[in-house]
């Protein structure tokens, strides 16, 4: 992203460089609609899953990841007026990401209704209901070897 | 809860802004146009309540542990831009 910029974070045994950059949310998410800034963080070690976390609350964060990891025919069919309020001019201005949901160290599931759609050139992201949300579940299955 | 009737073609203006018309209505069908700033979103109310719960559920603190996914390699992304609704 443009606006990306580096942090180093501090680790007792390894050093690890995490790639941090700012999301707007004017919408916010659904359910948490007051919180209107995120940070996006990845950590090399945790990839490809990275943390949507809010600015100011470390504490806070939700897990994300790019579907092309897990559902490679996933196709989110965004509405117009969120491509909109997005300000994309076309699908490659668009990155797509999932939340995801921890049940248990090997159990995992992620919302493929409602995906984060940010707007790679501004920064400006929305959870966006998918016009063809009937297609897909809110607790999709994560295949995962289990915790860290 | 406020209840107003209202005919096919009729509407009701909220906050001056926001505009719900009854566009037609089909048996226990009703066709709904709402007008409203691109900054108020406007959902169907059941799925609303299941990506909200969702949300709320994925809330996480920043230091657990993340399980792993099986080596793949990831497939181009692919998004489509709706028509209508």
């Amino acid at each position: 992203m443009n606006s990306a910029n580096v942090i180093e974070i501090e680790e007792p045994e390894t050093t690890e460089t995490a790639a941090c950059c700012e999301v707007r949310m004017p919408a916010g998410l659904l359910g948490f609609e007051h919180i209107k800034n995120f940070l996006l963080i990845a950590k090399p070690a945790e990839a490809p899953f990275r943390w949507l976390q809010v600015k100011n609350n470390p504490s806070l964060a939700f897990i994300v990841i790019e579907p092309l990891y897990f559902a490679p025919d996933y196709r989110p069919d965004i509405p117009q007026a969120d491509v909109d309020f997005l300000g994309l001019t076309s699908p490659d201005d668009a990155v797509v990401y999932n939340i995801v949901t921890l049940r248990g160290p090997r159990n995992a599931t992620v919302n493929l209704k409602g995906p984060i759609v940010i707007n790679r050139n501004t920064g400006v992201a929305k959870q966006v209901v998918i016009a063809n949300a009937v297609e897909y579940s809110v607790q999709h299955p994560l295949p995962v070897n289990g915790a860290a | 809860m406020l209840i107003l009737s209202r005919k096919s073609g009729e509407s009701i203006v909220i906050d001056g802004r926001i505009h719900v018309k009854i566009v037609r209505v089909e048996g226990d069908v009703v066709k709904i146009g709402i007008e409203a700033p691109a900054e108020v979103p406007v959902h169907r109310r059941e799925v609303y309540e299941e990506i909200q719960c969702s949300n709320e559920q994925a809330l996480t603190r920043q230091n657990v542990a993340l399980p792993k996914l099986p080596q793949s390699t990831p497939a181009k992304p692919g998004i489509t831009i709706s028509k209508g609704l």
